[in-house]
C-alpha cells in the first residue's frame, strides 16, 4: 500500500489549516479520517522507538507542544505521532540496528540487567515475592521480554508479571505476535493494555486490530479497567517518554500508580554534548545519515526526521532529572546514569514511603 | 569609543581588574591544598570538621556548592555525593546486613525490607547498588575520621606530625574491623574497571583527610609525595589486614608503622642524593667557570 508516500512534514501545515481543529477537542477521535490517510502514508516506517505514547486528557489538547521543530497543539501532536509509530512491523529491528550500530541492544540488555527484576535473597526460606512490572509505551515488547527472562530464567523467579502498556494498537499487536515465541510460562505472565501513559486509570485489554481503517490509536472513552494506586513494583519507559506531550502528567501519574519503594525507570536519548568532539560526530550522523538511512531501506524520510528532532528536543538530564524529583521521585547521587557517553541515559526514582 | 556607553563601560572592565588582584590572592591562598588546616593540638573539642560528620547532603543543592578545590574551615562543607533519600537504606545494610552477608545485593534488599521497602526498591542506587554500598562505606569512614580525632585528642595532642599520620591511620583502618571478612569482595569490585576512578578519588581523598586532620602545613612538592605514598601505604595496610589473624590486628599496626617508616627513610634518601646532586652540579660548574668557560 501507499505508493506515495506524503511527506509528515507536509502533514503539519495541513493539520494545522484544517477546519476541524477548534472543535475537535470534544471529540478527538474524529480527527480519524484524516489520521488514517497519513497512516497509509507513512506505512512502512520505523522509528527507533519502541512506543507511541502521545497526548492527552482532551481539556489541554489545544495547548502547544512541540513536534520535532515544529510546534504544534498536543492533539496534533498526538495525530502525528500516532501515524509516526502506525504499522512499524517489520522494518523495526532492522532500522533500530542500523542506526544505533547495535548499540540499542546492548542499552536495553544493561538497563534490564541493572534493574534486576526478580531478585529475592531468601528464596529457600522466604517465598520469593510477587512483583509487578509495567513497562509503559513497551509495544512490540523489547523490555517487557527481557526483564520475563531476567526474571523467570536469572533470578529463577516466577512470580513476576509484565503488563505491557501502549497507546498504540498497532505496535502492541507486533509484541503480541512476538510472544508467541516465549515460553508458555512467560506467556501466561506477561499481558498487554492500551492505555495513556498520561492517565493509567483508563485502560482497556488489547483487541486485535479487524480492518486497516481502524483507529490504532487508544481512545479513553471505550476504557474498560483501569490501573489502580500503589500497585506497581518496577515501572518502565524506553524510548518512550520523549513522544508524550505532557512528560510532568506522565510522571505524576507513574507515582500514583507505583507502590512506595517502587521503581521509575526510564531509558532514553540525552544529550551527549559533554563531550564535544564525539557530539559532533555523533550530531553529524543522527541529522544527516539517520534520514537518510530512513528513507533508503524504511522509504520513510520525514518519520526518522522526526526522530531525530525529537531527540534534539527532549530536555537535559539534569531537567529532566528535575522533573521526576518534582513529580515526587527520590533519586540516588546525580539521579541518571550516562550510556555511551550520553547519547542514552538511564533515569532511576524510588517513590518514597511517606 | 567616546560614546558614554564605551566609558561606563570601560569604568566597569577597570573596577574589575582593580577587584581582581584581591580576589585572586584570596582563592589562592585557599586552593593551597593546606592552607585551613588547624594542628589538632590547638583545639581538643571543636575539630575542624571540612567534611560533614552526617551525610545528609541537600536533594539540589546551587552548582557552585557542588564541588571545591580547596577546604574552608569557615564555609559549610559541599554535599557528599549522597542523597538523603539513599543514605537510611545504606546505613541500614552497612549496620545491619554487611557484617554478615557482605557487601551484597542481598544486604541492600534486606534493608530494603527492614525499611517497609520492596525487594526492588535498590535498584533506585544506580546501575552497581552493590558498588554504591562499598562507596557509602568510604565515604562514611573517611568522614567520620575527623570526629574519632575529636575523640582521641588526648593521645594526638602530643605526637610528631608523622606519629599523628600513623595514628590516623590506624583508626581509619579500625573501622573496617566490622567488615573484614567481607573486605576482600569488596576491593575485588572496586578493582572492576568502571569502579576504579571513584574507587581511587576516595583513596586519595582519604590520604589528603588524614594530612589534614594531622596539621600537614606543606606547600611543596612533597603535598604530593607524602599523599601519594600514604595512599599506597595504606591500601597495602589494608589488603594484610584481610589476612590478619592477630589479636587486635596488632601484626596489621606493626605492618604499617614498618611501611610508614620506610617512607620516611626514603624520603630521606631522596632528600640526602638530592641534596648531593645539586651541590655536585653547582660545584662542577664551578669548577668549568674557572677554567673559563663562560656560563
Amino acid at each position: 500500500m501507499a505508493a506515495a508516500r506524503p511527506a509528515l512534514r507536509r502533514a503539519i501545515p495541513s493539520l494545522r489549516s484544517s477546519t476541524f481543529l477548534p472543535h475537535h477537542h470534544q471529540r478527538p477521535q474524529c480527527l480519524h479520517h484524516h489520521v488514517t490517510i497519513s497512516q497509509r502514508s507513512l506505512s512502512t516506517s520505523s522509528p527507533f522507538c519502541n512506543d507511541t505514547q502521545t497526548t492527552t486528557s482532551s481539556p489541554s489538547s489545544d495547548r502547544e507542544t512541540h513536534f520535532g521543530f515544529s510546534t504544534v497543539t498536543e492533539s496534533q501532536k498526538r495525530q502525528l505521532v500516532a501515524s509516526v509509530f502506525t504499522s512499524v512491523a517489520d522494518s523495526y529491528d532492522k532500522m533500530n540496528d542500523l542506526m544505533s550500530f547495535g548499540w540499542h541492544r546492548i542499552w536495553k540488555d544493561h538497563f534490564v540487567s541493572t534493574l534486576n527484576p526478580g531478585f529475592a535473597p531468601l528464596s529457600s526460606s522466604d517465598p520469593s515475592s510477587p512483583q509487578h512490572i509495567l513497562d509503559i509505551a513497551g509495544g512490540t515488547g523489547d523490555i517487557a521480554f527481557r526483564m520475563l527472562h531476567h526474571a523467570h530464567t536469572v533470578n529463577s523467579n516466577p512470580n513476576v508479571n509484565v503488563t505491557i502498556s501502549d497507546i498504540n494498537r498497532a505496535m502492541l499487536s507486533v509484541g503480541k505476535s512476538r510472544s508467541a515465541e516465549l515460553p508458555a510460562s512467560q506467556q501466561a505472565a506477561l499481558s498487554f493494555v492500551e492505555a495513556n501513559a498520561e492517565d493509567l486509570s483508563k485502560t482497556r485489554p488489547l483487541t486485535p486490530i479487524l480492518s486497516q481503517s481502524e483507529q490504532t490509536f487508544f481512545d479513553p472513552a471505550t476504557a474498560t479497567s483501569s490501573i489502580p494506586d500503589n500497585s506497581v513494583d518496577l515501572y518502565t519507559v524506553a524510548f518512550g517518554i520523549r513522544n508524550f506531550s505532557d512528560i510532568p502528567a506522565a510522571l505524576r501519574e507513574a507515582n500514583r500508580v507505583l507502590k512506595p519503594g517502587g521503581i521509575f525507570a526510564c531509558l532514553e536519548f540525552s544529550k551527549a554534548d559533554r563531550h564535544p568532539l564525539f557530539n559532533s560526530v555523533y550530531k553529524e550522523w543522527s541529522f544527516r545519515a539517520i534520514p537518510l538511512i530512513g528513507q533508503l531501506v524504511a522509504g520513510d524520510r520525514d518519520s526518522y526526521q522526526y526522530l531525530v528532532e525529537s531527540i534534539e528536543r527532549f530536555p537535559r538530564q539534569e531537567e529532566f532529572r528535575d522533573m521526576i524529583l518534582d513529580a515526587g521521585f527520590k533519586v540516588s547521587g546525580q539521579g541518571w546514569e550516562d550510556l555511551t557517553g550520553g547519547v542514552a541515559a538511564i533515569h532511576r526514582g524510588m517513590k518514597p514511603r511517606v | 569609543m567616546t560614546s558614554p556607553g564605551a566609558v561606563t563601560y570601560s569604568g566597569a572592565a577597570a573596577r574589575r581588574i582593580l577587584l581582581r588582584p584581591a580576589t585572586t590572592v584570596r582563592s589562592l591562598s585557599r586552593s593551597l591544598p593546606t592552607t585551613a588546616a588547624r594542628p589538632l593540638t590547638t583545639s581538643t573539642s571543636t575539630l575542624p570538621s571540612r567534611q560533614q560528620t552526617s551525610p545528609q547532603p541537600q536533594q539540589r543543592p546551587p552548582r557552585h556548592l557542588q564541588s571545591r578545590t580547596y577546604h574552608s574551615t569557615t564555609h559549610p562543607s559541599p554535599p557528599g555525593p549522597f542523597t538523603q533519600a539513599e543514605t537510611p537504606l545504606l546505613t541500614t545494610a552497612l549496620t545491619s546486613h554487611v557484617p554478615l552477608h557482605g557487601f551484597t545485593l542481598t544486604s541492600l534488599t534486606l534493608a530494603a525490607r527492614d525499611l517497609s521497602l520492596l525487594p526492588i526498591s535498590p535498584s533506585f542506587l544506580g546501575p552497581s547498588p552493590v558498588f554504591r554500598l562499598i562507596h557509602y562505606h568510604l565515604y562514611s569512614t573517611r568522614t567520620t575520621l575527623s570526629s574519632l580525632t575529636a575523640v582521641h585528642s588526648a593521645s594526638l595532642s602530643g605526637l610528631s606530625p608523622p606519629e599523628k599520620v600513623e595514628l590516623l591511620t590506624w583508626l581509619r583502618l579500625k573501622q573496617n574491623e566490622a567488615i573484614i571478612p567481607h573486605w576482600q569482595q569488596a576491593l575485588a569490585v572496586m578493582a572492576q574497571p568502571s569502579h576504579v576512578p571513584t574507587a581511587v578519588k576516595e583513596l586519595a581523598l582519604l590520604a589528603d583527610e588524614i594530612y589534614y586532620l594531622a596539621g600537614d602545613q606543606s606547600v611543596d612538592p612533597s603535598w604530593y609525595t607524602k599523599r601519594g605514598g600514604l595512599s599506597g601505604i595504606y591500601a597495602a595496610a589494608e589488603l594484610f589486614m584481610t589476612t590478619d589473624k592477630s589479636e587486635g590486628f596488632q601484626e596489621t599496626r606493626r605492618f604499617l608503622r614498618r611501611r610508614l617508616q620506610e617512607a620516611e627513610e626514603l624520603a630521606g634518601v631522596a632528600k640526602s642524593v638530592g641534596e648531593w646532586i645539586g651541590f655536585t652540579a653547582s660545584a662542577g660548574v664551578n669548577v668549568l667557570r674557572s677554567k673559563g668557560v663562560r656560563i
